[in-house]
């Protein structure tokens, strides 16, 4: 592509031409011949040759706030001088380069590499794509310019904060059939011994049984049946109205950090913990325990965004089949926009379920970033607490979270209904 | 998917019946300025028995430069030298293309004349006016318009005469260069008739042939120069006799009361007074006393050549001159080379009937001398010592610009040159072309950007608004209303059938509060401060 100095000097060169055909001018023409030749000459110069390009993340997953350290690897694998190359290394707007340059200005000699590093802030939770690596040079005289990507990508997830949760408030009154913790025939965190196995790196050493290693001579570990205590089951909101607040501070962001928090907490636990997730479809997550789960959970609710109105009792009714009898059901959501709320928390808690309804107050959020009147914003306040109140008078235990409010102070609430 | 892959179709559709269109649009319009003919003939730079390639290779052959014009005749106002540069145009078999420019009174003006514009018009008189020669060849081409600048006008009928070749056929005319017209005796002209020219011959009084001034003078033949037509026998004998040979002729007409750009107008050749002109163009000949239906076709003495000068003399040293002859093809190679065009032995313009079965021969004729003549008169040098030479600066420029070319890229260059001609040499053109460099530099000052610098843009703005309209209806009595009885409902663990069904007097016992209990039992209007107050009041029931 031609520069603006290039389309000025061509465009001069014709026009002398052609004025100095007008005027009979023969030093004119020589002149705009000239200016074209120059152009002409320079276009065959062309930009940079082969150049590989390399790019390492410190981390594939990191946690919401997080900072990332990306280096850039460049190199000319051609035979010749890359003339003036810029590198530009196209990341996503809602990543904030906290130190360093992701473009650089190079003029790489023949094998020659040279790395650009550069630090990301991920401000905000999701599936995010780093690349691909834009490469543009510019010949000696700046006349022509030629851009190209090289498509190289690298994906990063960003899981939603996990926020410290105090001794857990709920515990199921009848965790399963039995009472007690239940070992499961996999492997995991547990008491009871599953199989011996062969000592990897890493291991821990108290784990290492060493009658088996006096008697076979090589290292062998103790695997355990993994313990799952109480099957919880988390249901989030995930609908269009979830959306309403600022880019950090909204229902559904809020959602997002109790959701993996309290999942955090419960598998830590060693609880299994199921997920439900719906907007304008369900996607339900079956109770597991351990730390695939807790990548699961954490990925699902790294892609979650607002959408559809699912109504709540759809949810509860798809689901309940599947609901462990008396296991602890967390429904985080604001409760606007739906009203079948009271009546499948109700259902939920005439099955037996202990029910909390995690609240984030959708109107406290809307206020944020509209200007409600001061009448209707009360008027509508005692509207939702209305609304929680008949949720609580069906059995469920309510916490009105508010946008300001911390998950563990707002879980301390739950004690106040 | 599917959706997506039928929007790139037609995408793809609606881009290619663009592209058509304007393809349709752009031949459209290049049909009518290339015109590619089959016939590419009385060209001086092809070889074929209808062009003029022996004519331009005696001219070299003689030193003098040759080049031809494939553009515009607006071109010969660059000429530096015009005096000793000759101008020939032999058929103009293609009208002009008509665009704008400014007529003599400084209007604009769309061209409409046949063959030439106003401009190149101009251009040709000026290059005359300047002291150039031209020689004008044409029948029913479009040399109207020049010849029309000169008070002359070419009839655009075919012209039949009793002087024409009868071992060919009536198309053959012989045109003899003298004021009198000559005579046929069987099959060849009558000698008794002809005569000479009548100024190279210096019979007018009013100047003489270069050649004729030298005649008599011994010489070899390489000092001859532009007189070797007239040597014979290590001198030069002039000869001011010329029976020229034209082939399929029209005739030239002087314009009564028009007086053309130069004063000193003579004809230079007639046709017998038996000849006739085919108005009509049927193929007959019907002649009476007066013109009408029955007898459209004339009779009578036509001009076939007219030389027009600006002195007397028509010395080149003293202004130029034109000469007009009324037949496109008198040098073609067949008439003006008749030997190599005959010879049986070594045919130079391919097989013919005289070649092959030694019938239909084209005759001796005149036409190469006379066509020296006309050259060694307008560039021989007038410097002392360069007798018989060609001067310096001797050009002879051959018009090419409108004979149609049998290749498209032939004839689509010459019309890009003379566009190019056009743009650079016509006052409204240039003016265009001035603007349009304007319109480019600042089209390229504006619109012309460089790549901008990459940079980071880190950018989370987002908000997520509510529905500013339920903020009305919130703040109206009955959703107050309505919001509070809710508020008791719920406070008092009542269900909505057992609240519905709730006498007034228990409901107010219940609220326990007047202005609440009216409130919720009386509906009325409120003001703002009113209702402002029963919300405070609202929110503050209950919490004991």
């Amino acid at each position: 592509m031609w520069t603006r100095k290039a389309s000025f000097t061509f465009t001069g060169g014709i026009a002398l031409i052609l004025i100095g055909m007008m005027i009979a001018n023969l030093q004119m023409m020589i002149l705009g011949l000239t200016f074209i030749a120059f152009i002409v000459v320079n276009s065959w110069i062309s930009g940079h040759g082969d150049v590989e390009v390399q790019r390492t993340l410190s981390a594939d997953n990191l946690y919401k706030g997080d900072d990332l350290y990306v280096e850039l690897l460049v190199t000319n694998r051609s035979n010749r001088n890359t003339q003036l190359l810029e590198v530009y290394d196209n990341i996503p707007h809602e990543m904030k380069l906290r130190s360093g340059l992701n473009q650089m200005r190079l003029n790489l000699k023949p094998g020659e590499s040279a790395r650009i590093r550069y630090v990301l802030r991920c401000p905000l939770r999701g599936h995010f794509s780093i690349g691909p690596v834009s490469l543009r040079s510019r010949n000696t005289f700046n006349l022509g310019v030629e851009e190209m990507l090289v498509d190289h990508h690298s994906d990063i997830v960003i899981f939603p904060q996990i926020k410290e949760v105090e001794e857990a408030f709920l515990r199921s009154r009848t965790p399963k059939m039995y009472t007690g913790a239940t070992t499961l025939r996999t492997p995991g965190q547990g008491s009871e011994f599953y199989s011996l196995r062969e000592y990897v790196p890493g291991d821990p050493f108290k784990n290492i049984n060493w009658k088996a290693f006096a008697r076979t001579g090589d290292l062998m570990v103790n695997e355990k049946c993994r313990d799952a205590v109480t099957d919880l089951y988390i249901l989030l909101d995930s609908r269009d109205i979830a959306r309403i607040g600022t880019v950090l501070k909204n229902p559904l962001e809020m959602g997002t950090v109790s959701a993996a928090s309290l999942a955090a907490f419960f598998l830590k636990r060693r609880d299994s913990v199921a997920l439900a997730i719906f907007d304008d479809s369900l996607a339900y997550l079956p109770p597991d325990t351990g730390d695939k789960q807790y990548f699961k959970i954490l990925s699902a609710l790294a892609g979650v965004s607002p959408k559809g109105k699912m109504p709540l009792q759809a949810v509860t009714n798809s689901l309940s089949g599947r609901f462990s009898r008396g296991s602890p059901v967390f429904i985080i959501s604001s409760c606007e926009g739906d009203g079948t709320v009271p009546a499948a928390v109700r259902d939920l808690v005439g099955r037996g379920h202990e029910v909390t309804v995690l609240s984030p107050s959708s109107i406290d959020f809307e206020r944020l970033v509209s200007r409600i009147p001061r009448m209707s914003y009360e008027v509508l306040k005692l509207e939702r607490q209305n609304r929680l109140t008949t949720l609580a008078g069906s059995g469920a235990m309510v916490i009105d979270w508010m946008p300001d409010m911390d998950l563990s102070q707002a879980l301390m609430q739950v004690r106040g209904y | 998917m599917l959706d997506g892959l039928n929007l790139n179709y037609r995408r793809i559709g609606l881009q290619a019946a663009f592209w058509a269109v304007m393809l349709i649009l752009l031949m459209s319009i290049l049909v009518n300025f290339v015109n590619i003919s089959n016939t590419n003939q009385l060209s001086a730079y092809d070889d074929d028995w209808n062009d003029m390639s022996a004519f331009r290779q005696d001219i070299k052959d003689m030193g003098i430069q040759t080049n031809s014009l494939v553009s515009s005749p607006l071109l010969l106002a660059d000429i530096e030298d015009p005096r000793n540069t000759t101008y020939i145009l032999a058929g103009v078999e293609r009208d002009t293309l008509s665009l704008p420019q400014f007529d003599s009174d400084g209007f604009i003006t769309i061209a409409a004349e046949d063959g030439y514009s106003p401009s190149e018009i101009d251009a040709i008189v000026e290059f005359v006016d300047a002291g150039g020669t031209a020689l004008v060849l044409d029948d029913y081409g479009f040399a109207g318009s020049i010849a029309q600048a000169y008070g002359v006008r070419y009839t655009g009928y075919q012209l039949f005469d009793t002087t024409y070749v009868q071992e060919l056929d009536y198309n053959y005319i012989w045109m003899c260069v003298q004021s009198t017209p000559c005579g046929m005796n069987g099959t060849t002209i009558d000698p008794e008739t002809i005569s000479v020219h009548e100024r190279w011959s210096g019979q007018s009084g009013e100047g003489t042939h270069p050649c004729n001034r030298m005649n008599g003078q011994s010489m070899p033949l390489e000092d001859a120069g532009l007189c070797a037509q007239h040597w014979v026998d290590g001198e030069i004998q002039y000869n001011a006799t010329y029976q020229m040979l034209l082939n399929n002729i029209t005739a030239l007409e002087l314009i009564p009361g028009v007086s053309g750009a130069l004063s000193e107008v003579s004809i230079r050749a007639v046709t017998s007074n038996e000849a006739t002109v085919d108005v009509n163009g049927d193929g007959e000949i019907w002649v009476g006393n007066e013109i009408n239906s029955e007898t459209p076709d004339l009779w009578g003495q036509f001009n076939l050549s007219i030389e027009a000068c600006a002195r007397k003399s028509c010395d080149p040293n003293e202004g130029g001159k034109i000469v007009f002859m009324a037949d496109g093809s008198a040098l073609i190679n067949a008439i003006y080379d008749y030997e190599g065009f005959n010879d049986a032995e070594n045919p130079l313009y391919g097989t013919n009937d005289c070649v092959t079965n030694n019938t239909k021969c084209i005759p001796e004729n005149d036409n190469r001398k006379w066509a020296m003549d006309f050259i060694a008169e307008a560039l021989m040098s007038s410097k002392i010592g360069e007798e018989g030479q060609p001067s310096e600066n001797a050009m002879v420029i051959f018009d090419e610009s409108r004979h149609p070319q049998n290749a498209l890229l032939a004839d689509s260059y010459n019309t890009v040159y003379f566009l190019l001609v056009y743009f650079t040499g016509e006052g409204l053109a240039m003016l265009l072309l001035f603007l349009g460099l304007f319109i480019a530099f600042e089209a390229v000052l504006i619109k012309k950007r460089d790549p901008e610098p990459w940079r980071h843009v880190f950018s989370i703005i987002y908000y997520g608004f509510g529905d500013a309209n339920r903020y009305t209806y919130y703040s109206k009595t009955d959703k107050i209303r309505q919001v509070f009885l809710s508020k008791v409902r719920n406070q008092n663990g009542l269900s909505r059938e057992e609240f519905h069904a709730m006498p007034a007097r228990e409901l107010v016992a219940l609220i326990n509060d007047p202005v609440l209990a009216k409130f919720a039992i009386e509906p009325g209007k409120y003001s703002l401060e009113q209702t402002v107050a029963v919300v405070k009041r609202i929110k503050a029931w209950g919490r004991t």
